[in-house]
Parts: structure tokens; sequence; C-alpha cells
């Protein structure tokens, strides 16, 4: 093969077996590995590294100028009085239309939303919308997990801080807690834009981003396990699992001589707390203990 | 085809998805193309703190070029015609080496050489070849953030060796 092409495919990354074999033999080998490997030394991020958001939002606030004054004050205080009294009625009446709901420990819930569609909030979730501006923007914000049932129409936009998902007409999963981005389509097609990866999903598609991995798998479920009040969960980190537990039965775990990070593959149910515990502790050689105050402290068995 | 909503990008929850996705992508592409002299993380700031003040009129999916448009523009205002200056990292060298001090120095001549060359590159050619050999980037990540083609981003990339390749040949590394 033409050594320029050879050339031009290894910059590309597209040499098969035989071909790499063939690339290392040029003569010149080395000092084409020596320019890559070394252009490794000229990275960015080796020198500077971006603000993460909370800093950048601090910044941006601190650097905001504050308001000009435009006109003579004392004359434009007499007018903004009144117009302040008007427009604050009006603003009460017609504007204050972001539409909060809230579920506790334990707590799960189901809203409809003005053009029909369903939102099923399972436990500590809560999503905002704006209930007037509905009909012209199906935009919703989400903290925790919802599985909705999204009526067909415009673009439906859940949008959380991990992530946008973005559908026309399905049913799909968004799970969003901390270090855990989830989203299970079951009907539909889903569009998931994240950091750095986006996916459309189609039905049986899941998307994971768990402590900045991403992980696409697919699902037999027609809907989420949670909304039959059973969780289940196929190798997640145990400690996915233990707060999950805490958010269904409102009570707060310690573990002590337990890798929380292990691997777990089963589920607990929702309406019985000492079967949930069995079923999480025994396939994981665990030990469980009620004290009675809502805490539970699970052990190793390795003593 | 439904409206487009253009103020979405206000939401901050929005607004942070979009600096959490193409804050280090925009500072990396101004460091790539302008050197580190005219203060690539500023001006990579400065375009998002831009796109909040705009936030209105900026579609969701404008945002990216919106960023990289503004940035590029505050960076030319800067630059004008002087000189890019690339850093490298300074080649750790151990106490208890085994390399002779000919060779650590011939090291050091071969950085600093390459580093001429990266700086005396065309600007696309740079940001292109250091996008994808220096940050790991896919041709297409990149062909999506410079708004060309990936065939574009190739024949950057190949150019770029090429040119490396001459300049470079008469070393003799290890």
């Amino acid at each position: 093969m033409n050594k320029d092409i050879l050339i031009k495919k290894w910059l590309n990354d597209e040499l098969n077996d035989t071909e790499k074999v063939a690339f290392e033999k040029l003569d010149d080998a080395q000092i084409n590995l020596a320019i890559l490997e070394n252009a490794k030394y000229f990275k960015a991020s080796n020198f500077l590294e971006v603000d993460d958001f909370n800093t950048f939002k601090q910044h941006y606030y601190s650097q905001k100028q504050p308001a000009k004054k435009l006109f003579e004050l004392s004359t434009f205080l007499k007018i903004a009085g009144v117009l302040v009294i008007a427009f604050g009625v009006y603003f009460a009446f017609f504007f204050n239309n972001e539409t909060q709901i809230k579920t506790l420990a334990g707590e799960k819930t189901t809203v409809e939303l003005p053009d029909k569609s369903q939102v099923f909030l399972n436990a500590l979730s809560s999503i905002e919308y704006n209930e007037s501006k509905w009909k012209d923007k199906r935009l919703l914000k989400l903290y925790g997990e919802a599985y909705f049932k999204v009526a067909k129409g415009k673009k439906f936009d859940v949008v959380t801080s991990s992530g946008i998902v973005t559908v026309v007409g399905t049913k799909f999963n968004v799970k969003q807690r901390l270090n855990y981005f989830e989203v299970k389509c079951f009907e539909g097609i889903v569009r998931v834009s994240s950091n750095t990866i986006e996916r459309l999903l189609h039905a049986g598609d899941t998307y994971q981003i768990l402590n900045n991995t991403f992980i696409e798998s697919k699902t037999t479920a027609v809907l989420p396990k949670w909304t039959t009040n059973l969780s289940d969960f196929e190798a997640i980190p145990f400690k996915e699992v233990l707060a999950e537990l805490e958010r269904q039965y409102n009570i707060q775990i310690k573990s002590e001589d337990v890798n929380t990070n292990r691997l777990f593959t089963g589920g607990f149910v929702h309406n019985n707390l000492e079967n949930a515990l069995i079923a999480i502790t025994q396939p994981m050689n665990i030990t469980y203990e009620l004290s009675s105050s809502n805490q539970v402290v699970i052990r190793g068995k390795n003593k | 085809m439904p409206k487009e909503l253009t103020d979405t990008i206000c939401e901050e929850i929005v607004f942070k998805g979009i600096y959490n996705k193409y804050s280090k992508d925009l500072h990396d592409f101004l460091y790539y193309k302008y050197g580190e002299r005219f203060n690539p993380k500023d001006k990579a700031q400065d375009a998002f703190i831009k796109l909040w003040n705009n936030c209105k009129k900026v579609k969701l999916s404008k945002a990216k070029s919106y960023l990289f448009t503004v940035a590029n523009n505050m960076m030319l205002n800067e630059v004008k015609h002087q000189q890019i200056v690339l850093k490298h990292q300074q080649i750790n060298t151990k106490n208890h080496t085994n390399e002779t001090p000919e060779f650590i120095l011939e090291k050091e001549q071969f950085f600093e050489r390459y580093k001429k060359i990266l700086e005396g590159l065309s600007k696309e050619q740079r940001v292109a070849f250091l996008m994808n050999k220096a940050e790991g980037k896919k041709h297409s990540e990149i062909a999506e953030l410079l708004g060309v083609t990936q065939k574009v981003v190739e024949y950057r990339i190949y150019s770029a060796f090429k040119i490396l390749k001459k300049e470079l040949e008469g070393f003799k590394i290890k």
C-alpha cells in the first residue's frame, strides 16, 4: 500500500491489523510515532482548567453592572409607584404560573399536565412547569425521578441538571440523582443530550451516566417497576440501592464494613421495610439492624 | 415544524448544561488557535457571559456556534497580527534517569522545535491537529465543533503532520 495512504489512514485511526504491521515497518516509523506521542505534551488542559459552573456563576453575578440611572429619580418614583401597584396585581393574577409539584420521601404522585400528558413522580422528586404557557412551550424541569406519558403534540422537553430529554409523544423514565442520570425509553423516540453525549433512544433503549461513566443498554420492561411499587436494579452500585431505599421509606441507612460500590442485581418492595431490607441484605451477605427512629445500620458479615 | 422557542437557554438549568458541555472545548479551541498569551480562559468566559446576557435572542441549537463565533471575534480584536505562543510541559528529568545528558538536551530541543513548528502552522491546521492528537477528540467531534466537514478536518490534520514530519525528521528520538 502506498506510504502516503498508509499514513493518512493511520492519522485517521483507520488501520486494520495487517496495515498496522505494514505501518510499523516503514523506515520512518519512529519519527511518525514520536510526533504523535509528543503531541500530548501540548494539551491545553495541562496548563489551564476551565472554571466549573458554580465558579462561573459567581463571577457572572459579581461582574454584572448595577442598573444605570436613566432619569430623575423622584419623578420616576412617583410614576413608578402607581405602575408598580397595577403591575403587582396583574402579575400576581396572571404571571405566577410556575407550577411546582414535589413529593416527599415515601411518597409518589401523578400529575396531569394541561395537554393531558401524564407525569408519575417518584419519591423525593419535583417538577416545575409554566401552566399558562404550556400550549406553546412544553418545557418541564425535573429534580429526581419521573415516568412520563407524553401526549402527541409539539416538542416536549424535560430539563434536568444533568441533561435534556426531548420527545414528541412517547413514554419514558428519567432518573436524575447524585452522580446518576438515567433515561429509559418505553415507547416512541426520545432524544437525550447531556454534557458530551447525545443519543436517540427507541423503545427498549436505556441511557445511563453513572459517576461520569456512560453506559447504554436495553430494557425489556414495558414500564418502570417503581410505578408498581417495586424497585429493581441490574448491576447498579449498592449505594444507589441504599439511596432509593431511604427515599421510599423515609429512613436513614448507615453502613459499616460494607463495600457500597459493589454491583447489586435484585429489587425490593415499597410496602414492607423488613422484607425490603432482607431482599437487599441477604444477597450481599450483610446484616441489618432496625433502630426506633427510622435508622437502619447495615454491617458486613466478615466478623 | 414547531416554532423553536428562544428563551429556553435563560433557564439556569439549561444554561448550565451548555456551559458544562462546551466550556472546556471552547477554551481549548481558543488556546490551540491563538495560544496562551491572549488569555483564552477569559475570552471563553466572556463568551459565556455574553451568551447569558443575550439568552433571549439565541436558540438552544445555535448556542454552540454563537459561543465559538463570539469568542473568536473577541480574540481577533486582540490578536491582530501578533505571534502565537504555545506552552509545552516541562519534561520531568528524574535524578536517577538513565538517559544521558546529551539525550535529555536533544529531547528539549526536539520539543522546542516541535513547539515552534506548531506555532508556525496555519491556525486551522494547528487546531485540528491538536484537538485530535493532544486532546483525543474524534474527527467527527472536531468537525461538529468547528462547523466543517470531517474530510476537511482529516485534511488539516494530514497537512499539519506532513509539515511537522518534514521539520522534525532530522531528530533521532528513541
